[in-house]
């Protein structure tokens, strides 16, 4: 399969700590990646390697066969191949919706403002916005700042989808339905999405391939589809992370009976 | 008032009736002290919480303390029917209160030496980054010098209304307030000697050179260098930069130039206003306390002044918009964290910016002093 993003030989942290070693991962094109393990093992961490954020201290990035890190015009042309939804939306609070999804409009493209505004607007009727469009990033919830974020992300058609831990600080039925229009995308447009969390739930329900990273072991302890991981790692870490959900399972079980 | 229920002494048993709770800690110390007398004297205690399922920890810690202090004084102390759950509780206890005290940093000389080791090099550690951060700054200034079009007019019109049209009331005030204040004393102590004539020099050579663009650049400094490093700093809180970065913008370009040119754009001309306000000041103290009438002021200003002293401040207050356009940046940038960040940022905003400022005009004034007619020894 064709892969879009190599990670290899990766080494890297926050100031001296290290918190990556030896990282090496692929992201194949049109797949689910999720990125998950505890807190505080590196997933954040790998995204802003991912992302082109930090620099690696060794190991490389490639995009699409060439290194992002090889000249500042490699960076930039894999950034623009690139959507990213940040944690809290990440929208810049002075200004407003529809203006947030043309600023990478604006910057890639030499469309009149008029042409701007009806591509910003079409993203943001893509995750139902285009009601708040004038509104600023404060005045709506939680759930809307990432569905803004996400229509931000998608504004530049995108190969690669990025999105970090988009579930946070929602109520499940507002992640339950930010999971869909994640798997809508994915399976309508064709992007390959990479997504790092730790909700259970949305690692079952979207994800093709699951990537699980250990704080002890600095990098990558799992790899595989989240059933394979759940019921046939030999991996104790792994069993104990997607063991919440068999508990969960059980007590559920028991009380249907 | 012990509470009798709960805590009996008899014999050499003190015993635990039931749940000890946090909020009868005062009846419990009451207890203890009432019987301490008669316990010392036995030279032992049982604790006996046969009756008790458990206690909460603030008594625990209450009795434990109070059996160490037994102990100590040579009660022989033992517990007796302890449930599981309060032996347990004790034990941590006892963990505990064995582990040293934290925070209480040892300070020899030698520690006091490591730590200003470690500041100097945090010191200049901070400013080869900034002086990083000055170089990208101005590189991504260049570039827009070249395209106009590229920067983003808008704001840069927003932060010259935020950064100078609103502090023009401040700007003003202050230097004239300090004009009058000066000229009065110094015109007081040069009338002892009848030369109170040259007190309009004095004030123009004091106000133009030094006080006029220094005390813009102060006042800049705390209003405006405080609120970039607040703004930038919110952004990264929020990741907002992070984003920007992402979608390809150059942060140089996008957050800081802006600030930055408006800067430019204002400063030589809160200097200016500065250095008025300051004369204006003078020339009052001049008319109200030393006799001197407006026309003499001006007259004898117009001897002292060359176009270049108000030109020079101008000049200076080029470099101090840098300064304190990319202080603020850098130290907004520099935010990891939440909000208690932001608030350290600001202010290291505004000191590193007066500190560099203070420094930058040491040595422009060594350059003046060879380049001004009269001034050279």
């Amino acid at each position: 399969m064709e892969q879009v993003l190599k990670v290899e030989k990766l080494e890297g942290g926050w100031d001296e700590l290290l918190v990556l070693n030896d990282v090496n991962l692929e992201v194949r094109k049109g797949e689910v990646l999720a990125i998950v393990g505890k807190s505080g093992c590196g997933k954040s961490t790998l995204m802003h390697y991912l992302l082109g954020l930090l620099k690696p201290w060794k190991g490389r990035v490639i995009f699409k066969g060439s290194d992002i890190w090889s000249s500042p015009e490699a960076l930039q042309r894999a950034r623009s191949k690139w959507g990213v939804t940040f944690q809290s939306g990440a929208l810049l609070g002075n200004l407003t919706l529809l203006e947030n999804v043309m600023l990478p409009l604006k910057e890639y493209t030499d469309l009149s403002e008029r042409d701007l505004r009806i591509v910003a607007y079409s993203k943001l009727d893509t995750v139902d916005l285009a009601d708040f469009a004038d509104s600023n990033p404060l005045e709506v919830s939680g759930g809307m700042q990432k569905r803004a974020g996400l229509a931000r992300a998608m504004a530049l058609d995108p190969e690669v989808l990025f999105f970090d831990e988009p579930s946070a600080g929602l109520d499940p039925v507002t992640s339950g339905s930010l999971d869909e229009l994640i798997i809508t995308i994915n399976s309508t447009l064709g992007t390959t999405v990479v997504i790092v969390t730790h909700e259970l739930a949305s690692i079952f329900a979207i994800s093709d391939r699951v990537v699980m990273l250990d704080p002890d072991e600095h990098g990558i302890i799992a790899v595989g589809t989240a059933a394979e991981l759940r019921d046939h790692s030999s991996d104790e870490r792994v069993r104990l992370f997607f063991g919440r959900n068999l508990a969960a399972k059980k007590r559920s079980d028991r009380k249907c009976r | 008032m012990a509470n009798p229920d709960k805590l009996v002494y008899s014999g050499f048993t003190l015993s635990v009736h039931g749940v000890l709770e946090d909020n009868e800690i005062d009846s419990i110390r009451d207890f203890v002290d009432e019987h301490k007398r008669s316990i010392f004297d036995a030279g032992k205690l049982i604790l006996d919480f046969s009756d008790s399922p458990g206690i909460d920890t603030v008594p625990a810690v209450v009795l434990y303390g109070f059996c160490k202090e037994l102990s100590r004084a040579g009660v022989k102390v033992s517990r007796n029917g302890a449930s599981d759950v309060i032996e347990s509780l004790f034990k941590t206890l006892a963990k505990f209160d064995a582990s040293p005290e934290p925070g209480k940093r040892k300070l020899s000389i030698h520690s006091h030496f490591e730590l200003l080791g470690e500041n100097v090099y945090e010191f200049g550690k901070t400013l080869s980054e900034l002086g990083h951060f000055m170089g990208e700054t101005l590189s991504a200034f260049a570039g827009l010098v070249l395209h106009p079009l590229k920067i983003r007019w808008p704001m840069v019109l927003y932060y010259m209304e935020e950064s100078g049209f609103k502090a023009i009331p401040i700007v003003a005030v202050l230097p004239w307030l300090l004009g009058v204040v000066l000229g009065y004393q110094a015109g007081y102590q040069m009338r002892v000697f009848g030369a109170e004539t040259f007190m309009p020099a004095l004030i123009g050579y004091s106000i133009t050179w030094e006080i006029g663009p220094m005390l813009a650049a102060v006042l800049v400094a705390g209003r405006s260098g405080s609120a970039y490093a607040a703004e930038i700093g919110t952004m990264q809180v929020r990741e907002e930069v992070d984003a920007l970065r992402v979608m390809g913008f150059d942060i140089f370009s996008y957050l800081v130039t802006p600030k930055m040119i408006a800067l430019l754009c204002v400063m030589p001309f809160l200097v200016l206003l500065a250095n008025l306000a300051g004369i204006f000041g003078g020339l009052l103290a001049g008319s109200m306390f030393l006799d001197l009438s407006p026309g003499t002021f001006i007259s004898e200003l117009g001897k002292a002044l060359i176009p270049l002293d108000i030109l020079w401040g101008m000049l200076k207050s080029v470099v101090y918009a840098v300064i304190i356009a990319n202080v603020g940046s850098y130290m907004g940038m520099k935010v990891r964290g939440g909000a208690a960040a932001v608030g350290k940022a600001t202010t290291a905003a505004v000191v590193l910016s007066i500190f560099m400022v203070i420094i930058a005009d040491a040595l422009l004034s060594l350059l003046f002093i060879h380049i001004r007619p009269g001034l050279s020894m």
